[in-house]
């Protein structure tokens, strides 16, 4: 009786595990769609070989949609509109989208799979979006956890990008993770200097490509981003400038100064950098020169908790705070902010106390 | 004990580095739910529930998040910051969920000791008991942190 159980159980695993194979090679070597048209923004058309996601259809196409997880619908950014054809909504895909976005249509690339004509809406601006091979020429330490990369382009040699963009740089697996990975960072360099790109990355502990920039990547090795991404940039008004600005917050705001320098902008404006210590400050002779350069700007940096043998006779205490002392008007100024959510929300919170209108706050938080 | 496929499969989650470099069991080979019952046991040792250690780190990062990036006081002898970095992680059980990549760093002024975590960790105490493996970047000992935060 034992015996045929016995029997009767191995039989059944076997044909499960029998049906798992066939149905894992069915997936593998039968799941070809065939050709698929992919129609994007209602103007051209791409013709493909189904069976992959959109993602990595599109970015086959060189057409770069946002994705810091290498498609394993982890990140949740590389959305889109799918306006016909996607096939339902996924359960690995609702926990990044908001009743609005499901409403229209948003689905995540990475969880689409192309398996007929698919009619998809992008932003234009991911057209121009390009991926650049590059070489990592020069590493300098900022503070204890943030450091300067700058890479040299060496395919295409030129980026063309607006000051406040980001780019993501390309992770390769190595000994503390098997997965590559993409993670965004906000370009700091001058867009004069067309060769090159610069990022200022603050260490994350456990993160996967920050542990890799910080403790692997080594000066003349090479890698790989794409970019640039992004609409946080300068508007083209007279209005006074209020910049806050914390950490790794400080890279867009330094590229737009160089864009400020680069075009005589004459525009007021007073940066309000925040750390937590005056060791944790960074770059400060390179806004002393933007103080000279530019004609109205003034930088406050901000120090919380200022050790005694530190001699700071600065600002101290929170960022908002110092904010609040040196601006006592800001309804015709504009404020560009870059930093943590926490940070963000409390400087939009004090900025609106000061006059200043939502509409005129431009920022990019770190979420 | 046989572990189920659903166990075998989270286990090699957890070990892996998909999610986070270095993964979530660093060197400890003992097995998840063998990690979990050993935490949860040492915490009621030291007089708590796994929830109620949670909740007091919630607490705690929900007070050091005002200080927007510097270090505030919590209690007498206790101050904490909170960092963010771009970009959300996701909790490796099977469940929707994602989580603000911050990190907690709690300093007993005391003794200039530190203690870290993240908002995936309160979620994975609070939600799984699960404190990560011995020799991972973010393990916490339960009775260490219990002595600290409360």
């Amino acid at each position: 009786m034992f015996t045929t159980i016995l029997i009767s159980v191995l039989i059944i695993s076997l044909i499960a595990a029998a049906l798992a194979a066939v149905l894992a090679v069915s997936e593998n070597y039968l799941g070809d769609y065939g050709p698929c048209k992919i129609t994007i923004n209602k103007e051209s058309e791409l013709e493909v070989r189904g069976g992959k996601s959109l993602l990595a259809l599109l970015s086959q196409e060189k057409i770069f949609i946002p994705s810091a997880c290498g498609g394993r619908g982890t990140c949740g950014m590389c959305k889109l509109k799918v306006l016909e054809g996607g096939g339902p909504l996924l359960p690995t895909e609702e926990p990044f989208l908001s009743d609005e976005e499901r409403d229209s249509n948003v689905r995540l690339s990475c969880q689409v799979k192309v398996r007929n004509d698919i009619e998809i809406q992008i932003p234009d601006e991911i057209f121009a979006v390009q991926e650049f091979k590059c070489r990592c020429a020069d590493i300098l330490e900022l503070t204890h956890d943030i450091r300067q990369f700058t890479f040299e382009l060496i395919e295409p040699e030129k980026i063309d990008f607006v000051p406040g963009q980001y780019v993501q740089l390309f992770t390769p697996a190595y000994e503390k993770s098997s997965e590559e990975v993409y993670r965004a960072y906000s370009i700091s360099s001058d867009a004069r200097n067309d060769g090159k790109i610069e990022l200022i990355i603050r260490l994350v502990p456990n993160g996967i490509c920050t542990t890799y920039c910080f403790d692997y990547l080594k000066e003349g090795d090479e890698v790989k981003l794409n970019g640039p991404y992004g609409d946080f940039q300068l508007s083209d008004t007279e209005a006074p400038i209020i910049f806050i600005a914390g950490g790794s917050g400080m890279a867009p705001i330094k590229s737009m100064l160089h864009q400020m320098v680069n075009t005589d902008n004459k525009r007021k404006a007073s940066y309000f950098f925040g750390a937590n210590k005056v060791s944790e400050l960074f770059l400060g002779d390179l806004m002393k020169d933007f103080e000279s350069q530019l004609a109205d700007f003034t930088y406050v940096p901000v120090v919380a908790n200022p050790e005694p043998e530190e001699n700071w006779d600065g600002e101290t205490g929170l960022v908002t705070e110092a904010v609040k002392r040196q601006i006592d008007d800001a309804s015709v100024c504009e404020a560009y902010l870059c930093g943590s959510p926490g940070m963000i929300d409390a400087s939009i919170a004090v900025l609106k106390e000061l006059g200043m209108k939502e509409e005129n706050i431009f920022y990019d938080k770190f979420a | 004990m046989k572990e189920s496929p659903q166990s075998k499969k989270l286990e090699a989650m957890l070990r892996s580095s998909k999610l986070v470099a270095g993964g979530f069991l660093g060197t400890d080979n003992r097995s998840v739910s063998e990690i979990i019952e050993t935490d949860r046991q040492t915490a009621a040792a030291a007089g708590y529930s796994t929830a109620e250690i949670a909740r007091r780190m919630q607490e705690i990062t929900d007070i050091a998040v005002t200080g927007l990036g510097n270090f505030v006081r919590i209690d007498e002898g206790l101050e904490a910051m909170v960092e963010e970095a771009k970009g959300s992680l996701v909790c490796p059980w099977p469940h929707p969920g994602t989580y603000a990549k911050r990190v907690t760093i709690l300093r007993d002024t005391k003794n200039q000791k530190l203690l870290q975590w993240s908002d995936l960790n309160i979620h994975m105490i609070a939600e799984h008991g699960f404190f990560e493996g011995r020799g991972s970047t973010f393990r916490l000992e339960p009775d260490e942190l219990a002595d600290v935060i409360f």
